[in-house]
């Protein structure tokens, strides 16, 4: 019988075809899409979606889901905004409180669902709505802005995009693809060479099996939700450099962007199989379908149809995938 | 016998990289069981997955009553009247007997499904069957011996010519298997043509009239059963002669030290007050009918399931086991009876699974370390003589016997003293058998103790230093192998049924 | 090998049924889909133009002889001592103490935060009081008829509304008016209201708040479209094309800028959105020939995410010169995508392209004063909320009232801190 494993990896790279394929075929079609800023531009927003896919394809993989982090990081960036733009407290707080918050809201979604064993689903449908909320509390309704480039406190933008020169010379060096590298590195190290990794994968898997080896696994199912929270922490910090100003009672949605690329680079919807190389590139498809079809004059609405048909052909998939699987194991 | 009522013809069938049928044959009559034979592997699933329409053959012809047929999926041949009760049951656990009994094809009133008529029909098959079961009973109440009959039930249901058993006794106690004889022969009687899969050597002597042997996706041949010995058809099987006497006497010192000491375990229903001893270096068998509460007891003391009261002393020190963690720390390792949910993992690596309980001593700094990682695996593979190409293989490649390698060498990589065997050698087949019986009392004499659940007697003979006997929850008997008979064990069994 | 079939066929199917989206939206399929949303909508915009016109001509015409030659009309003058000297409401005093129900059409953006700044001004001098809600987001159209409907329901002395879809609003201010509950529209009129059940509306006149955006931007532009050697695009984000306001503001733009074209003897082309192109009146170029293109672009919702794509798409073609974002999360929008492209600036003539914004904010504010951003039109929250609640306390008198409108204001660097400005201009 022919490996499964080798057929994940098919997968991602028929995925990155795709990405090549997208982007010459927007390329050709538009010369201003070709542009070195547009591609800055969509990496922009490719950060904070990317930040999220990567923390969302722990609980992905253990056969859940965590639909919080879109409100959550909008909630997050609104509170550690507030911090900074009312109450004049310095930059680093408003990021370290963010990320904390993503934090703990990360161990309450693993205690909801290791703990308590309620549906990931559910429980992480509750999650976004509290944070929805929370967010709007935190920031008292206020729409939020983070210090921007020039201000005082305004570095950390620098983080993901260095500016050189003002005005029309000024040039943009997308330094964040640096920063997402080395945190993409260290999460592959994470999934494939640590426990966190090994269990999490083991836990989608087949959870009783790994229950019954003597692992704890209320503990790492907890940390694949905790993984889940700080990457949306850390997403907001991003996000906030790439928003102007953060608005209170958005973010519903931004998780399907993240979860999608996530899907269509390979995780399996029913866990157990998942990378997250393939993360990054099924991002890239949804971040160039986003960027891409205004770009050769296509109506908005349309892009959300095109990805949603493309996130269909990814789980089917998915779905043959482990047909093909339950067969072999007969 | 009757006129041949399916003659399948140089079946032809490959998958990439795997020739898996090569020119098999095989026909059945008209009120005959027909046995087919092979180690896992050699087929057998795949030619009833030919027959039955989920996998399309390569070449070669199926006549069925006369006709070149060919199925497209399990519907069409249910519909011609071919039917395979699987070794897995496939029933939903929350609707009733009846209810998975008719699942798909309900009787109608108008719109409504017609409960009372559906009642009756099961009833009526039960009758037939001289089963005793409530049809309203929810599938998930029942033993796994009485969901095998409802899945019998189901095939009949369908009108069927032929019927396929797949390892049909696997799960069964031996009272439930001659239940099943008696319905077979029933079903015989009534001019059916029975195909029947098992590894048990026992009972194709009993209940069939021919067998035919596979092996390696090969046809080895046909023989009448009467006419055969067990050793003819293992031979075919595997082409060497195996077969282990019964133990005669204990192999353990009556001074061996006490490592397990359970006292008065309850926990839920199935487990009330059990108390008993396993001592360094011994082969403890747990016997008793289905549903008599044994892998309950193990799940206790392994803490995978939570328990009322009792103690359990390891090495002579009481423990607190409140998970399996816990119960794995202090030197317990569990080998499920269902090793594909409970066992291994079976879309990870053999490697994977082998440190799956021992990573914690397979680390450097917070990274595994994957090259003494792989060391250990393959040391196992070696030593346990697990049939695969590498240690990178996906343990769902794998055949029973080696999945339950890939179990054992879990434990021993964990470095477990205490290792229960649940139903060791379910699903596995003869020659594989053998093997883990060798590898078990070779692990004994490495000063290892083991617990043996099985519900097979012979297996209970061979392997056991002493065996235990549990009822209903309770431990009814302890007896010496030396003392043991199966009369006296099956007395014991059944203590309290009446 | 089986399975590797399977997935590059599966792979080559994603890839064709994404080209054929790709091929059939830029056909047949959109185009027949928005028209009919665009034949309903474009009457609603022509009944509400000479309506909002009227007014102002009618009611507010003494006062708007003292103003300023920027702000012309009514007693919305901000930066008067007394913000009620001129209005019918001078001297007013409620004879309860009324408890109104306030539905705005979300908190997203500190524009909101004004205009109930402007109300608890109102509620305190008056002695009334109201329970302001609204949904999460300017989309949730559904989620605020919810809260429309049960405000109806709670029995208030009156409502002030700020509908997010004039059409969706239609039955419950029907029901309102059964109710015998008075309904002041502000922000945003609803056009086809149910006779008597809106009492009055305290909006922007948009159309003219958009005009002097065009007039504005036209005057900083129009060198460079006089020597241009080809074509020249002016680009324009609207964040929908279903609130009356935006569709007011945005026409009010494109056809001023059509009209200050055509005045200097130039051909002029709108592309883009639908919506927008078949209600724009009076352009005579053909896309392709024309020398001056409007290109309109509305994004999917109204998140600033998605304005920024839509702006960069524009400012990314190498003839545009100009650019407007005709409301706060737009004009940030255009900021956002600026921030890549390092294009926006004050000086057209040296190759700047000059973006014009809408409303205030913090970020607005900051790209205004150091001159990213060339200008904006404000409105005044504050005071249509301010006005609002004076409008519904004398609807609950018993007494009649009429439309308010208030007008949109130019400001820049320049003006952006005089006291008639910066009180309008919220963070």
């Amino acid at each position: 019988m022919e490996n499964k494993k080798k057929f994940v990896l098919e997968q991602k790279w028929i995925v990155l075809i795709i990405v090549i394929l997208l982007y010459g075929f927007f390329s050709i079609v538009s010369k201003e899409f070709h542009k070195t800023s547009t591609m800055v531009m969509m990496l922009d927003s490719t950060y904070y979606v990317l930040l999220m896919a990567i923390g969302v394809t722990f609980p992905l993989i253990t056969g859940g889901v965590d639909l919080s982090i879109g409100t959550g990081m909008v909630c997050y960036a609104l509170t550690g905004g507030y911090l900074v733009k009312f109450l004049g407290f310095p930059s680093w707080v408003g990021m370290l409180v963010a990320v904390l918050f993503g934090l703990i809201v990360g161990i309450w979604n693993g205690c909801l669902v290791s703990i308590l064993g309620l549906p990931p689903f559910l429980a992480t449908l509750c999650s976004c709505m509290i944070t929805r909320g929370l967010g709007s509390m935190m920031a008292h309704n206020f729409a939020v802005p983070w210090p921007g480039v020039k201000e005082p406190g305004g570095w950390f933008h620098r983080i993901f995009k260095y500016t050189i020169g003002s005005g029309r010379k000024a040039s943009n060096y997308p330094v964040g693809v640096l920063v997402l590298a080395v945190v993409i590195i260290i999460m592959i190290f994470v999934l494939n060479h640590t426990r966190i990794g090994r269990y999490t994968i083991a836990i989608g898997s087949n959870k009783e099996a790994t229950r019954l080896s003597g692992v704890n696994v209320k503990i790492y199912h907890i940390a694949a939700y905790t993984i889940s929270g700080l990457f949306a922490g850390l997403a907001s910090v991003a996000y906030a450099a790439a928003v102007p100003t953060i608005q209170p009672g958005t973010g519903a949605g931004l998780e399907l962007d993240a979860i999608g690329g996530a899907i269509v680079g390979g995780v399996s919807a029913a866990g157990g199989y998942g990378s997250v190389e393939g993360t990054l590139i099924g991002v890239f498809v949804i971040q160039l379908l986003k960027t891409g079809l205004p770009f050769i004059g296509l109506e908005a609405n349309w892009q959300q149809i095109i990805t949603g048909l493309v996130l269909i052909g990814a789980v089917i998939v998915d779905v043959l995938k482990q047909r093909k699987a339950a067969l072999a194991g007969d | 016998m009757g006129e041949v009522i399916l003659e399948m013809k140089d079946i032809d069938k490959s998958f990439p990289g795997v020739h898996a049928l090569d020119h098999v044959s095989l026909d059945v009559r008209a009120g005959e069981v027909h046995a087919l034979m092979g180690e896992n592997g050699a087929g057998k699933s795949t030619l009833m997955k030919v027959l039955t329409g989920i996998y399309k053959k390569d070449s070669g012809s199926i006549k069925y009553q006369g006709k070149e047929v060919e199925f497209h999926n399990t519907r069409d041949a249910q519909a011609a009247g071919i039917v395979i009760v699987h070794q897995e049951l496939n029933m939903v656990g929350d609707l009733t007997v009846a209810q998975n009994i008719f699942i798909g094809r309900e009787p109608r009133k108008g719109l409504r499904i017609d409960d009372k008529k559906m009642i009756e029909d099961s009833k009526a098959l039960f009758d037939k069957l001289h089963i005793d079961i409530n049809p309203r009973e929810k599938m998930s109440h029942l033993t796994v011996g009485k969901q095998q009959m409802c899945e019998i039930a189901k095939a009949i249901s369908h009108n069927a010519k032929i019927i396929v058993f797949d390892e049909p006794s696997a799960a069964l106690t031996e009272k439930e298997i001659e239940d099943l004889f008696v319905i077979i022969r029933d079903l015989r009687s009534q001019g059916m043509g029975i195909i029947y899969i098992s590894h048990r050597m026992d009972e194709i002597k009993v209940i069939t009239d021919r067998v035919t042997v596979m092996r390696d996706g090969g046809y080895v041949g046909t023989l009448i059963t009467k006419d055969c010995t067990k050793e003819d058809i293992i031979n075919m099987m595997v082409g060497r002669v195996i077969y282990e006497k019964p133990k005669e006497h204990s192999m353990v010192p009556d001074d061996a030290p006490v490592v397990l000491k359970v006292e008065h375990l309850t926990a839920g229903k199935m487990v009330q007050d059990v108390s008993f001893e396993l001592r360094k270096g011994e082969i403890l068998g747990f016997s008793g009918l289905m549903g008599a509460g044994r892998t309950e007891t193990a799940r206790a003391i392994f803490g995978a399931d939570p328990k009322q009261s009792g103690d359990i002393y390891v090495n002579g020190q009481k423990v607190e086991i409140n998970s399996p963690e816990d119960a794995v720390k202090h030197g317990i390792g569990y080998l499920s009876e269902d090793r594909r949910r409970f066992g291994v993992v079976v879309g990870k690596t053999i490697t994977e699974n082998s440190t799956m309980a021992a990573l914690d001593e397979y680390m450097k700094g917070p990274f595994i370390d994957k090259k003494k990682e792989l060391d250990i695996t393959q040391k196992y593979i070696k030593e346990l003589a697990t049939k695969t190409p590498s240690a990178d293989q996906l343990v769902v490649n794998l055949s029973g016997g080696n999945q339950q390698k890939v179990v054992i060498a879990k434990w021993l990589v964990k470095n477990s003293d205490i290792l229960i065997f649940d139903e060791p050698t379910r699903g596995i087949d003869v020659g594989a058998k053998n093997e883990i019986y060798k590898l078990m009392n070779k692990l004994a004499q490495q000063g290892k103790s083991i617990i043996m659940i099985s519900s097979e007697m012979t297996e209970i003979f061979r392997m056991s230093d002493r065996i235990v006997i549990m009822c209903e929850g309770r431990k009814t008997g302890e007896l010496r192998i030396e003392e043991a008979t199966q009369e006296l064990i099956m007395d014991k069994a059944t203590r309290q049924m009446d | 090998m089986k399975k590797k079939v399977v997935s590059v066929l599966l792979s080559a199917a994603m890839v064709a049924s994404l080209l054929a989206g790709c091929g059939s939206s830029g056909g047949s399929t959109a185009a027949s889909s928005a028209a009919p949303a665009a034949s309903e909508a474009a009457p609603a915009a022509s009944e509400a133009a000479p309506a909002s016109e009227a007014a102002p001509a009618s009611e507010a015409a003494p006062a708007s002889e003292a103003a300023s030659t920027e702000a012309v009309a009514a007693g919305a003058h901000a930066g008067d001592e007394d913000k009620l000297t001129g209005t019918e409401f001078e001297g007013l005093t409620a004879n309860d103490a009324y408890n109104f129900a306030v539905v705005v059409k979300s908190f997203q953006s500190t524009y909101w935060q004004a205009a109930i700044k402007g109300m608890d001004m109102a509620a305190d001098e008056l002695g009334v009081t109201y329970d302001a809600q609204g949904p999460n987001s300017e989309s949730d159209i559904a989620d605020q008829v919810n809260m429309l409907n049960s405000a109806i329901t709670g029995g208030p002395a009156g409502i002030g509304l700020a509908a997010c879809d004039t059409t969706s609003v239609l039955d419950s201010l029907q029901d309102a008016k059964d109710a015998n509950v008075p309904v002041v529209c502000f922000d945003t009129g609803v056009a086809d209201a149910p006779d008597g059940s809106v009492v009055a509306t305290v909006a922007t006149d948009n159309t003219q708040a958009g005009e002097v955006a065009a007039e504005h931007m036209y005057e900083a532009v129009k060198d460079v479209i006089a020597n241009a050697e080809g074509q020249v695009r002016i680009g324009e984000v609207n964040q929908d094309a279903t609130a009356l306001n935006i569709q007011q503001r945005g026409l009010g733009f494109i056809n001023k800028m059509i009209e200050l074209v055509k005045a200097d003897g130039k051909t002029v082309a709108v592309t883009g959105n639908e919506f927008y192109v078949n209600a724009a009146e009076g352009a005579d170029g053909e896309e392709a020939s024309a020398d001056v293109i409007i290109e309109v672009a509305v994004p999917a919702q109204t998140t600033v995410e998605l304005c920024t794509t839509e702006a960069s798409t524009i400012l990314s073609k190498e003839d545009c010169i100009a650019i407007f974002g005709s409301n706060q999360t737009s004009a940030e929008g255009l900021l956002a995508a600026n921030s890549n492209l390092n294009l926006l600036g004050s000086d057209a003539a040296g190759g700047d392209v000059i973006g014009v914004g809408f409303d205030a904010g913090s970020v607005i504010k900051g790209a205004i004063a150091d001159g990213t951003m060339y200008g904006a039109v404000t409105q005044s929250p504050l005071m249509m909320g301010y006005y609002m609640i004076y409008a519904l306390t004398k609807a609950a008198n018993g007494d009649s009232v009429t439309d308010l409108p208030t007008d949109g204001y130019w400001y820049n660097a320049e003006n952006m801190n005089d006291a008639e400005i910066a009180p309008n201009l919220y963070d």
